[in-house]
């Protein structure tokens, strides 16, 4: 047990720790804070409310330069794309804060937010599953036709849309291979961090299939360059909770402790799977956080104070962060045993990138086109 | 060649880690010596009496706690110290009991000299998960530093614990892009 003065809580210290492993490793390979999972799960050890925000937020600004560091050194991160977004994201979530300000006054602002929530990544979760099992089809056709594919197989074709947008200036994202008009990347930033703001979360699971869906990056570049916008976003928000006296923190070192490994796995994680595999991942821990902010959503709506959704909502809290971290850590060394030649579940194949295959980065045309390899 | 990548993966190792250990240790200090207690509890931010919540925890409405109302540098036991809008908090001090709660009376009240805690707790609501919530972190104010200051060492310490991180596995030699990569330039 350890003291935490601030806090006011004694805790085993090892359990933060372990909190800061497991969104590590999701964070290094989704490109998301946590802040969903991270927030509950502190206020499930004790920590107040206001607190557990602080913290979650200070924390993701230390872990999100632990695993830019190792994206940028996976040549995952354009600047270029990070840099343009950063202004209309910063907008955007003063925007949001705003508009929720709005709810507030009204007193309704829970349930629009929980409501909001739950429609977005309910929403956000359809549309990943339904297009990342398309590209899985299409992987393993590829496959059949003896093609060579890389790392990146994307089937939507909303990318080609926006691309498409004349308005100047145009600017060209090398890492990213992507030449789009600066007023998209600025409006996906501002209507990311709109979402983010009104949500109050970092944003990055809005982020990520929205640099993949509508710019047109590949998920890779997606997840490296969302985690530059993090550490931005992220340390803007811990100066400010910070200053309210909302972070303990000796607690937030101590999970810096344990994001140091978790986000290494995260990070390293990424390059022996394909994007689908990344989008995946992200749309089962969206689907669990958007059951997540049902669940209190449907306690407040029909005013019950049934003890079951409570223990429920716990044990998603704790479970989704357990899984999502078993999940990458299983396909990391699925990874490892298919390049020494060892069996490996069928249904893993096509989420690996095989030894021997080119990358997405030195071979992708300016352009996603459906089905098209990039 | 190898050797001289080696060796300077070694150098960038060994100075990361002593960043880190210095940032982590820093941290260790600052908590043992009480300064970032003190941080954080360090102005009044209502005019009220500065408390020890820990004092009165054990407070119901049939037993309530009686809180002796001082006037000195240091709260020691089941005492209260009286504050006005921005001074600084006594030593121990964790908390400030608003004067009007006190005068709303349903909580806390005065009785002569002593402050009389009822109901030292309430349950509150964050992100669907209940709490109980304490007069711990009422009525304060952390110093105006502790943002730049506390983001500052943070980003410091992720820094360098990147650092170490990637220096160690270039140290190894541990290539972690896929086979056959090739670099657009």
């Amino acid at each position: 047990m350890f003291d935490f003065p601030v806090a006011g809580i004694e805790i085993p210290w090892l359990l933060l720790v372990f909190t800061g492993f497991t969104v590590g490793v999701v964070g290094g390979f989704v490109g998301v804070g946590g802040g969903y999972m991270v927030t509950p799960a502190l206020c499930v050890f004790g920590f107040p409310g206001y607190m557990a925000s602080g913290i979650d937020l200070t924390h993701i600004a230390g872990k999100g330069v632990i695993a830019t560091i190792r994206h940028r050194q996976l040549g995952n991160i354009d600047w270029t794309l990070a840099m343009s977004m950063i202004a209309g994201t910063m907008f955007g979530v003063e925007l949001g804060t705003r508009v929720l300000g709005f709810f507030k006054e009204q007193g309704l602002s829970t349930v629009a937010v929980l409501t909001a929530s739950f429609v977005l990544m309910t929403g956000l979760f359809i549309y990943t599953q339904y297009e990342t099992r398309q590209a899985q089809r299409q992987t393993v056709k590829m496959e059949r036709e003896g093609r060579d594919i890389g790392r990146e197989v994307v089937a939507s074709n909303l990318p080609s849309v926006f691309q498409a947008v004349p308005l100047m200036p145009i600017i060209r994202c090398h890492t990213a291979r992507v030449v789009v008009s600066m007023w998209v990347i600025v409006l996906v930033g501002m209507s990311t961090g709109l979402l983010a703001g009104f949500l109050g979360v970092g944003g990055g699971f809005i982020r990520v299939p929205a640099l993949v869906y509508l710019v047109g990056t590949s998920t890779h570049v997606a997840v490296g360059t969302d985690l530059v916008e993090i550490v931005f976003s992220g340390s803007y928000g811990a100066m400010r909770h910070a200053m309210h006296g909302n972070v303990d923190f000796l607690a937030v070192m101590f999970m810096l402790c344990g994001a140091v490994f978790g986000a290494q796995f995260g990070s390293i994680a990424t390059a022996y799977v394909r994007g689908p595999a990344i989008r995946f991942i992200l749309s089962y821990s969206l689907a669990l956080a958007g059951l997540g902010a049902f669940l209190p959503l449907f306690d407040k709506l029909t005013s019950s104070t049934i003890w079951l959704i409570g223990a429920v909502a716990v044990t998603l809290t704790l479970g989704q962060m357990i899984f999502l971290c078993a999940y990458i850590l299983s396909l990391f060394g699925f990874a490892l045993l298919a390049r020494r030649g060892r069996w490996v579940p069928a249904w893993a194949m096509p989420l690996l990138v095989k030894p021997g295959s080119h990358l997405a980065t030195a071979q992708a045309p300016s352009r996603l086109v459906k089905g098209r390899v990039v | 060649m190898n050797q001289k990548r080696a060796g300077q993966a070694l150098i960038r190792m060994a100075f990361w880690a002593v960043v880190a250990v210095l940032v982590f240790s820093f941290a260790i200090n600052s908590y043992l010596s009480g300064e970032m207690t003190h941080w954080y509890y360090y102005k009044a931010s209502t005019s009220g009496y500065a408390i020890n919540d820990n004092s009165f925890l054990a407070a119901t409405k049939d037993k309530p706690i009686l809180l002796q109302v001082v006037a000195a540098d240091q709260i020691v036991g089941q005492q209260a110290v009286k504050v006005s809008k921005g001074d600084l908090l006594p030593t121990g001090a964790n908390g400030v009991i608003a004067e009007a709660e006190v005068q709303d009376g349903k909580r806390v009240a005065l009785e002569g000299s002593n402050l009389k805690v009822m109901v030292p707790t309430q349950i509150k609501e964050q992100s669907g998960i209940k709490y109980s919530d304490t007069y711990r972190h009422k009525g304060i104010e952390t110093n105006p530093l502790s943002g730049p200051w506390n983001v500052g060492v943070v980003l410091l310490m992720g820094l360098s614990l990147g650092m170490l991180a990637q220096a160690f596995t270039d140290l190894f030699g541990l290539e972690f892009k896929p086979t056959g990569q090739t670099r657009a330039h």
